[in-house]
């Protein structure tokens, strides 16, 4: 149950606006970051992706295509990044004063939520610069967007809880993320990948989490049910192993952190 | 409190271990892993055996040199840590007056740092706003609550984390050094608060290197030496055994 929703909502509260606001303290554009950073990823990736490299984007122009699943990776990386750390910076309240420590994990990803949604503001204005049609089937992105945050704080528990104890974790995670990030079709649409690679996209959630968001908002589909039933289940699997493995050390936490 | 209510703390044969090497690269535990099991010595245990009962409204000090474990006595009291060995019950709600300051902010005003702080020992919205103005009261601080804490003295800082601490709504306090806070009067009124929460019925752990004030303020005690029980009971029985332990060693 989120923290935010019980007794220590105060807590879970302070500890979001503090992730929000810290990161940009001192920078002259402050929040604007929030939606510049993705923007301009954005353009350079375009630039390379459909004026060098020429990727299929399935009739649309390649900008929306990319940004329909650079956003929600964005915020999957985001969020996974921040939270892997968020026990290690916070070391020095772990180690005297208890409070549900999930709180830590909790407070960052309802952050990386937030400027999540703030920076698929400009996805709007792309709609309505390129005319880009909307159907009903759009509303596929809530359920969506659920199983990618099951997935996402399962994910987030176990490393959060590892890196306090191997500092190597959050090394490894940045090239993981560099790595998984080309085995999910964010640049290229999965209907580039030869039909005998396709299995691995069908057991990396984030693929089809990534092509549903495609197929919901561009293609105007319904996305495939049953790829997504998997993707469900393996995020519940993830969220179940999570909850175990922290709660398992969170008794250690201030013994190493 | 009625002498018969149950015991709000209760260690059962509890033990305590940590690594001695703080931090473990993933490389060690993989070479671990493969190669060797647990090598002796790997380890140090803080706490040795502890079976303890701490009834309600007790003002209880802990004395021992530094080492024996009275920090990670209070650490598992405030749930902070867990026993490797052994159980640990616990009643009540705590407010642990240890390491004063450690979850403010420095770059967060007085008046943010108050609302941080209580909220991470679990105030509510409701709690702080009924605490406030008292806090603000009793920390001295009128005036400064909108400068940042990094721009307190060390004084003002541990008068506002103290006002915040004594503020929580907690049965059981847990104070760790902390009377060497502030100046004389500050002291004086330090002092004062814990005798009225004393009066009102709480329970307080009290750690201390400074004998005569255990004396003036617990009722009962522990000694404790290399994380075993040395004496327990009446202050004034333990105290004793630890100025003959000492006076050996001079």
């Amino acid at each position: 149950m989120p923290y935010l929703l019980s007794r220590w909502s105060e807590l879970s509260r302070q500890l979001i606006s503090r992730e929000i606001k810290s990161r940009y303290k001192q920078s002259f554009l402050g929040y604007a970051w929030v939606i510049l950073n993705p923007l301009l990823q954005m353009l350079v990736m375009t630039f390379v992706f459909s004026l060098i490299i020429r990727v299929s984007s399935l009739g649309v122009p390649y900008a929306i295509f990319l940004y329909v699943a650079l956003l929600p990776w964005n915020l999957f990386a985001n969020s996974l990044t921040h939270s892997t750390n968020s026990l290690v910076n916070n070391s020095a309240l772990i180690k005297k004063i208890y409070f549900p420590r999930q709180i830590f994990i909790q407070a960052t990803l309802i952050a990386k939520v937030i400027d999540f949604l703030l920076a698929s503001i400009i996805l709007v204005f792309f709609f309505l610069l390129y005319n880009q049609p909307l159907t009903v089937n759009a509303l596929w992105v809530i359920p969506i967007f659920i199983i990618q945050e099951i997935f996402t704080y399962g994910l987030s528990l176990i490393l959060a809880s590892i890196n306090l104890f191997y500092r190597d974790i959050q090394h490894l995670l940045s090239l993981l993320l560099i790595l998984w990030m080309y085995i999910t079709p964010v640049i290229y649409p999965i209907e580039m990948v030869p039909e005998a690679y396709r299995f691995i996209f069908k057991l990396n959630p984030m693929a089809v989490i990534i092509n549903a968001y495609r197929e919901a908002i561009l293609g105007g589909n319904i996305p495939k049910l049953s790829s997504l039933a998997v993707a469900l289940a393996l995020s519940l699997i993830t969220y179940y192993l999570g909850r175990k493995i922290f709660t398992k050390l969170e008794g250690y936490f201030a013994d190493v952190a | 409190m009625s002498p018969n209510h149950p015991s709000s703390i209760i260690f059962s044969d509890l033990s305590k271990r940590y690594f001695k090497q703080g931090q473990r690269t993933l490389k060690e535990m993989l070479h671990d892993l493969f190669i060797r099991r647990e090598k002796p010595g790997q380890f140090i245990w803080a706490l040795n055996h502890i079976t303890l009962k701490i009834a309600p409204g007790t003002s209880y000090g802990v004395i021992g040199k530094n080492g024996s474990g009275k920090s990670t006595l209070l650490k598992l009291i405030a749930g902070v840590t867990i026993p490797t060995k052994g159980s640990l019950s616990i009643l009540g709600r705590i407010a642990p007056l240890i390491e004063l300051g450690a979850g403010f902010h420095p770059d967060l005003t007085g008046r943010e740092n108050i609302s941080l702080n209580s909220a991470m020992l679990g105030m509510t919205k409701d709690e702080l706003d009924q605490n406030l103005s008292k806090i603000i009261k009793f920390a001295q601080l009128e005036g400064f609550l909108d400068t940042p804490v990094k721009y307190y003295s060390s004084g003002m800082y541990l008068r506002l984390a103290f006002s915040v601490a004594i503020h929580v709504n907690a049965d059981i306090l847990l104070i760790d050094e902390i009377l060497a806070v502030g100046d004389e009067l500050f002291q004086q009124k330090c002092l004062a608060k814990l005798n009225s929460l004393k009066k009102d019925g709480k329970t307080i752990i009290y750690v201390s290197h400074n004998i005569q004030s255990v004396l003036d303020f617990c009722d009962r005690g522990l000694y404790l030496e290399h994380g075993q029980i040395k004496a327990e009971g009446n202050i004034k029985t333990v105290v004793r055994r630890y100025s003959l332990d000492m006076e050996k060693l001079l």
